[in-house]
C-alpha cells in the first residue's frame, strides 16, 4: 500500500504538469465587420503567460480583433499553460489550413522551428523570436515572419525617467538606488533592462542600478518579493519586466510609497505607483502582421531593414523591427504626470537622438 | 564565496526572518489542513486544487462586494466545498483517495480558468483597490521592540490567525477526546467503530476542515499577498505543503518547522538582485534546504495507519 502510495503520487504531480490540457481548451472565434481583403483564417497560440497577462499576450489579442474588425479576418485563440502546450497547439492550427499561425514569445522559438518545417506551406509569424533548433540555433525557413522589437529604445527613455528623477531627488525615497525586476534573463526582457540601466546611468552617473529575474512570468509574489527586497537596498523606482509576475512588483510598490515603471502596455491603471509605462506595440505587430499576409501591403512607416526584404507576391518576409522611429515601442506618462519638466525635456531629447541614429542604446545587460 | 558572505548577511536584518515566516505561513494552512485530513485516516493530496479555487472566489467576492471579510469568507467556503467532493467521493464512495485528490487539483485549475474567461472574458480580471485586501497588522508595543518586533508583530492578519489555529490544532489533536478519536480512527477505524465513534462523521469533518484552511490560504495568496489572480497561481504551493506534512510527520509543529524552512528559501531567493549566483540555481534552493535539513535530521516519516484506507465496517 505504501508503495502504491508513492507510485500514485508521481502519477499525481505528473497530471499535475499536464493539467494545461484542460486549461488550454478556451478558445475564442471571431469574425465579421467591413471586409476589405480575402477573409483568411488566423490562429494566435499564446504563451505561458495566457490572454489574462495584463501585458504580452493580452496585447497580441487585442491585435487580432482590430484585424478582425478591420481587416474580416477569422481569428481563433488557443492558450498555452506550459511549454509543451507550444507544439500540439501550432500544429492544431496548421493542420486546420489556418493562412497564419501567430506565436506569441521567445519562449516558442523551438517549438515554432519544429512545426514550420512540418507544414511549409503555412505561414507563420513569431513575436520576439525566430524559428531555431532545439540547441536554440536558428533555422532560417521561408514561411515565417519574426516581429522584432528595439525594447531597449523603450527601456532606455523610462531609464532617462529613473535616472533625471533621482538626479535631482524628486523620488520619493532619494537614495541613487533604482531597480529592475526581470521575467527571466531572455533577449527580449534583457534588452529592456540594458537601455534601463544605460539611459539612468547616463542621466545620473553615480546612479546603483538592482537588477532581479523571478524565473516567472505569471505568479505575482515572487516579483513582489524580489521588489520589497530591492526597496530593503534603497532603491525607490522599480521597472518590471516580467507580465503578469512584475504586476505583484508594482504592487508592491504601491505599498511601500515609492514609483514603479510597467511594461508592454499602458499599466497606469494597475497601481497608483506606476508613474511612466515602456511601451512594446505587440498589437500593431500583431496587425501589420496579419494584414501582411491577407493583402500584401507592408506596415506603415516601415523601413525595411535591408538584410531582410520583403517579397509581397508571395507574402515571404524574414522580419519586421518595430523601434521608436516607426513608433513601434515608446513610453506612456502614467501617474506622474506631467512629468517635471527637466525629465521631459531629457526624455524628448533621448527620443530624438535615438530616432536620428545618434545614440544606441545597447542590447545586453552589463 | 562572496554570494555565501552575502547570504550570510542577509541574516543581520529582520527583513529576511519576516519573509521567510509570510511564506511559511502561506504553506503552513494547507499543511495543517493536510495533517488533519491524514490523522483521519482520509489522504489528501488536493490542498493545491482547494486553495486555488479559493485564490480565484476571493478575487471575484472581493471585486465584487468590495468588503474583504466576505471575500474571505467566500474563499473559505470555496475551499470547503472542494474538499466535500474529495470526502464524499473517498469516504462515501470508498474510491481511491489519490486519484480523487488529483481529480480535484485538475478540476480546480480547469474551472478556474474557464470561470475566470466566463466571468471577465479576455479582459482584464482587474486588481483588487488596496483598502479591501487583507490588512497588514502592527501590534501596537510589541512592534516597537528591536529586531523581533518587525519580524513577529507587523504581518499580514492571516499570519497572526495561522499561529493561533497551528497552536489550537496542536491542542486538540494531541490534549483533547476529539484529537484522540480523530487519531483513533485514522490508526484503526473498526476498534474507534467498535467503541462507539462515528467514523464517517469525523472523517467528514477533518476532511472539510482541510478545504476550509486551504481556503483560506487562497484568500492569503490572492488578496493578502497580490491583489488579483492569476492562472495556477498557486504554482504547486499546494504540493509543497503537502511535502511539509509528511516531513513533518503528520504533526502541526513538524510541519510548520518544514514550512519555515521552504520559507527561508524563499525569502533568499528574493534577493536575487544582490546575489551573484544565478537565478536559476539560486531558484532550487527551497528545494536544497529541505532536502539537506529533513533528510539530515528527520528520518523516517510513518503515516497513520490507516491513512488512505476506505472503511467498510465488519470488512477487516
Amino acid at each position: 500500500m505504501r508503495h502504491l502510495r508513492f507510485r500514485f503520487l508521481a502519477l499525481g504531480v505528473v497530471l499535475m504538469l499536464a493539467v494545461p490540457l484542460v486549461a488550454a481548451c478556451g478558445s475564442t472565434t471571431g469574425g465579421g465587420g467591413t471586409t476589405t481583403g480575402k477573409t483568411i483564417k488566423v490562429g494566435l497560440v499564446t504563451d505561458t503567460g495566457g490572454l489574462n497577462d495584463k501585458s504580452f499576450n493580452h496585447l497580441a489579442y487585442t491585435g487580432l480583433l482590430k484585424a478582425e474588425h478591420d481587416l474580416g479576418v477569422r481569428g481563433d485563440v488557443l492558450q498555452s499553460v506550459t511549454q509543451t502546450d507550444y507544439v500540439p497547439n501550432l500544429t492544431h492550427f496548421a493542420a486546420q489550413g489556418y493562412d497564419l499561425v501567430i506565436a506569441v514569445g521567445f519562449d516558442m522559438q523551438v517549438a515554432l522551428g519544429q512545426v514550420s518545417q512540418t507544414f511549409p506551406n503555412t505561414h507563420f509569424a513569431i513575436i520576439d523570436g525566430s524559428p531555431t533548433d532545439a540547441n536554440f540555433n536558428p533555422v532560417p525557413r521561408a514561411n515565417v515572419l519574426s516581429l522584432f522589437f528595439r525594447e531597449q529604445e523603450a527601456g532606455a527613455l523610462v531609464g532617462t525617467v529613473a535616472g533625471v528623477l533621482e538626479k535631482d531627488q524628486k523620488t520619493p525615497k532619494p537614495t541613487g538606488v533604482i531597480s529592475a525586476v526581470g521575467g527571466q534573463k531572455i533577449p527580449p526582457v534583457d534588452r529592456y533592462i540594458a537601455g534601463y540601466q544605460w539611459a539612468a546611468k547616463m542621466a545620473d552617473p553615480s546612479i546603483k542600478v538592482l537588477v532581479g529575474y523571478s524565473n516567472d512570468f505569471t505568479d505575482p509574489t515572487k516579483c513582489s518579493g524580489i521588489a520589497n527586497s530591492q526597496f530593503g537596498q534603497g532603491s525607490d523606482v522599480v521597472f518590471q519586466v516580467a507580465g503578469g509576475c512584475g504586476n505583484g512588483a508594482l504592487q508592491a510598490a504601491g505599498q511601500k510609497g515609492v514609483y514603479s515603471i510597467g511594461v508592454d502596455a499602458d499599466q497606469g491603471f494597475v497601481d497608483k505607483s506606476v508613474i511612466v509605462s515602456a511601451l512594446k506595440k505587440v498589437d500593431v505587430a500583431t496587425f501589420d502582421a496579419i494584414k501582411f499576409i491577407q493583402d500584401g501591403s507592408l506596415p506603415p512607416d516601415y523601413q525595411a531593414t535591408g538584410e531582410a526584404p520583403c517579397v509581397a507576391s508571395t507574402r515571404s518576409c524574414t522580419e519586421f523591427l518595430f523601434n521608436l522611429k516607426n513608433g513601434g515601442v515608446g513610453y506612456a506618462v502614467d501617474n506622474l504626470n506631467p512629468l517635471p519638466s527637466d525629465v521631459q525635456t531629457a526624455v524628448t531629447n533621448l527620443e530624438n537622438a535615438i530616432k536620428a541614429g545618434q545614440q544606441t542604446p545597447p542590447e545586453t545587460v552589463s | 564565496m562572496n554570494a555565501l558572505l552575502i547570504i550570510l548577511g542577509l541574516f543581520k536584518s529582520p527583513d529576511v526572518y519576516h519573509s521567510t515566516l509570510t511564506y511559511g505561513t502561506l504553506l503552513l494552512l494547507p499543511a495543517l489542513g493536510g495533517v488533519i485530513s491524514e490523522r483521519s485516516g482520509v489522504v489528501n493530496i488536493a490542498m493545491e486544487g482547494m486553495m486555488l479555487t479559493g485564490a480565484f472566489f476571493a478575487v471575484v467576492a472581493d471585486l465584487a462586494w468590495h468588503n474583504v471579510w466576505l471575500a474571505v469568507l467566500v474563499a473559505i467556503i470555496a475551499g470547503g466545498f472542494m474538499a466535500l467532493i474529495h470526502a464524499v467521493v473517498s469516504i462515501r464512495y470508498h474510491a481511491d483517495q489519490i486519484v480523487s485528490g488529483v481529480a480535484i487539483n485538475i478540476v480546480a485549475a480547469g474551472l478556474t480558468v474557464f470561470l475566470l474567461n466566463q466571468f471577465y472574458g479576455v479582459q482584464e480580471i482587474g486588481s483588487v483597490a488596496p483598502q479591501f485586501l487583507i490588512p497588514n497588522i502592527k501590534v501596537p508595543v510589541l512592534d516597537a521592540i528591536p529586531f523581533i518586533g518587525p519580524i513577529f508583530f507587523e504581518q499580514n492578519l492571516v499570519v497572526y490567525i495561522a499561529i493561533i489555529l497551528l497552536v489550537a490544532i496542536n491542542i486538540i489533536l494531541f490534549r483533547t477526546r476529539l484529537g484522540l478519536r480523530l487519531r483513533a480512527v485514522g490508526e484503526h477505524p473498526s476498534a474507534a467503530d467498535t467503541a462507539g465513534i462515528n467514523v464517517y462523521t469525523l472523517r467528514y469533518g477533518a476532511v472539510i476542515a482541510s478545504g476550509l484552511l486551504s481556503g483560506l490560504a487562497g484568500a492569503f495568496l490572492s488578496i493578502g499577498l497580490s491583489n488579483t489572480f492569476v492562472p495556477n497561481m498557486t504554482d504547486g504551493r499546494g504540493y509543497i505543503a503537502l511535502a511539509a506534512m509528511i516531513f513533518g510527520k503528520w504533526t502541526p509543529l513538524g510541519a510548520f518547522a518544514a514550512c519555515l524552512i521552504f520559507g527561508l528559501g524563499q525569502a533568499i531567493y528574493d534577493n536575487t538582485s544582490i546575489i551573484p549566483i544565478s537565478p536559476y540555481f539560486l531558484s532550487m534552493l527551497p528545494y536544497i534546504l529541505t532536502l539537506v535539513v529533513l533528510a539530515g535530521l528527520v528520518g523516517r516519516s510513518i503515516p497513520p495507519a490507516a491513512d488512505g484506507i476506505p472503511y467498510e465496517p465488519g470488512n477487516e
